[in-house]
């Protein structure tokens, strides 16, 4: 059985990249591009969530490391005129420095009392967007963010396309590898009993950190990405991921159960999208 | 002599939205202490309550603080219908079942009180508005007092019924033992009921609360004060009422403060602040169990 459900894994995988290679080519319609797109930065984030919850954390604020990592690239792109192509990664890394650090005063939390601080938190970080940080931030208003390929470059939407899906399938392919690896196991080790990984030889602080920093990485190259890709950012479109993002990330909180576990990356953001149209 | 009056006038709201987030995250509790349920749709049994106190008073024109009765009579019936129809059926299947079938309940009940009375915020006027009474060199509308002291004998009646009554030592052998308390011959299903009908029946008193101090309300007006009771009873220990009625305080006050220093912006997060600080020195709350 276990043989089987990985092959058809596996092959399904290869038919849904195909499928996927081949898509923009098939139609001109932009909007079906741009949903598509949207869709593929929806896998990142539920990936980014669910790694996070294969060390055996649930988190309701990780909208907020989605929303550093819109500002935080969008900032230094504005700032220094790098290109928003290589300021995704470093406003990433801007959230995965948070990311530790929220880590860091949640390592003795569980179940409840994790998802509520980490629900505050995402609330703390968008008032302080919207307060102590509104001259850089633009405040309620929000600012503009630079296309990740200029428009002035013909079918700069299909580049868009391909560049997201090439950054979709290195996270996914990134954190399937390191599920195999023995960090994977050592997440796991954690969710399932964390006394016996701790009599194992794991220290479950650092991987639960390392986790945290993971996992609000890729959050982050999710912000940036769709943030960059929108062209505009406000502290709402931050706020309303806070809020059908909780519903998403139940979603792939539920499939991370189910046996089809790779599968269910790729499903899980699908069944966000609905939330996502009001956007 | 103005810098006492301003502080005097924080004390009072910070107590008077203390008093309904104690009473929501009182309830709140008690459901999870019975039943170990977080139920998300809390909030929007204080919406019930509220809309039940304002229909009654707009009727009939009783007193509304003699209606707080009767809306949580009527919560109690419908606390312990949506208990029977939909908790327990999945009840022991696992976290998500629970936050997935709370979570729609929030959009049932907000849906369906919308098609009912409309979703354009409305308010009343409390019978005694326009009295004070002075405290100090404030003067402090006569309906925050009354539903401070409303509040206290809620909870002393609560306490009472808890420590007095055998189904109260049933509900607290309940909550911490189940199969104990199996053991012993209580019937843990009908504990069930009646803890989720008194948690529902304590959201329409905060509720009704809302209404006759004045505030606007309409159907969605739960959510937020729903998140708040549930950081209200992490912070006070999961499960400990004490703690809840502590956090609730807590709470009330540092916003109302932080709202006059900080900005009204910083309403919503210094709670959060609060509830970090709190949980990273003690992780399972102020009043919470030891855990290992």
């Amino acid at each position: 059985m276990q043989y089987e459900r990985d092959h058809l894994v596996k092959y399904g995988s290869i038919a849904l990249l195909g499928v996927a290679l081949v898509l923009p080519f098939l139609t001109d319609n932009m909007f079906i591009i741009n949903l598509l797109v949207l869709m593929l930065i929806s896998i990142i984030f539920a990936s980014a969530w669910n790694l996070l919850a294969y060390s055996g954390q649930g988190s309701l604020g990780h909208a907020a490391f989605l929303g550093i990592g819109a500002y935080a690239s969008t900032l230094i792109a504005a700032k220094s005129g790098i290109s928003p192509l290589f300021s995704v990664f470093i406003g990433a890394a801007v959230a995965a420095f948070i990311g530790i650090l929220i880590g860091l005063t949640c390592v003795r939390l569980k179940e409840w009392f994790l998802a509520m601080v980490t629900f505050g938190f995402a609330i703390i970080v968008q008032t302080l967007t919207v307060s102590v940080l509104a001259p850089l931030s633009g405040g309620w208003d929000g600012i503009a963010s630079a296309r990740l390929v200029s428009a002035s470059v013909p079918g700069y939407q299909i580049i868009e396309y391909f560049l997201v899906l090439a950054i979709t399938i290195a996270s996914v392919a990134g954190i399937w590898y390191l599920m195999k690896s023995r960090i994977g196991l050592a997440f796991l080790a954690i969710r399932e009993n964390e006394l016996e990984a701790r009599a194992a030889g794991i220290d479950p602080v650092r991987y639960r950190l390392l986790a945290f920093a993971l996992s609000a990485y890729l959050a982050g190259v999710a912000g940036a990405l769709q943030i960059h890709h929108i062209g505009y950012l406000t502290p709402e479109s931050t706020a309303l991921i806070i809020r059908s993002g909780r519903s998403r990330m139940s979603c792939s909180a539920a499939l991370a159960r189910s046996p089809a576990r790779s599968l269910a990356l790729l499903c899980s953001p699908s069944s966000g999208k609905g939330s996502r149209q009001p956007e | 002599m103005d810098n006492i009056g301003v502080f005097l006038q924080i004390v009072f709201w910070g107590l008077y939205a203390g008093c309904i987030y104690i009473l929501l995250a009182t309830g709140l509790n008690l459901i999870f202490g019975v039943m170990k349920v977080v139920n998300f749709a809390h909030g929007e049994f204080l919406m019930l309550g509220a809309y039940i106190t304002a229909t009654i008073f707009l009727l009939s024109g009783i007193n509304p603080y003699l209606i707080i009765l009767l809306s949580m009579l009527a919560l109690i019936g419908i606390g312990a219908f949506v208990e029977r129809l939909c908790f327990r059926p999945i009840l022991g299947t696992g976290k998500l079942n629970e936050i997935f079938l709370s979570i729609g309940l929030i959009y049932i009940i907000q849906n369906g009180a919308a098609i009912v009375w409309g979703d354009a915020y409305q308010s009343i006027k409390s019978p005694y508005d326009g009295i004070t009474v002075p405290v100090g060199s404030l003067a402090v509308p006569f309906d925050y007092i009354l539903i401070m002291v409303l509040t206290a004998v809620i909870l002393c009646g609560l306490y009472l019924f808890l420590k007095k009554t055998t189904i109260g030592m049933q509900m607290q052998a309940t909550s911490q033992n189940r199969k104990g308390a199996m053991l012993v011959g209580i019937n843990v299903e009908r504990i069930d009921v009646i803890s989720f009908g008194l948690g529902c029946a304590l959201a329409a008193a905060a509720g009704t609360l809302w209404v006759v101090s004045g505030q606007v309300f309409n159907p969605y007006m739960g959510s937020i004060p729903a998140v708040k009771a549930f950081a209200i009873i992490i912070l006070g220990g999961l499960g400990s009422i004490p703690g809840a009625i502590i956090g609730g305080l807590l709470m009330g006050l540092a916003e109302n403060g932080a709202a006059y220093l900080l900005g009204g912006i910083w309403k919503d997060a210094i709670s959060f602040v609060i509830l970090i600080v709190v949980l990273v020195v003690r992780p399972t709350g102020l009043f919470g169990e030891k855990e290992e």
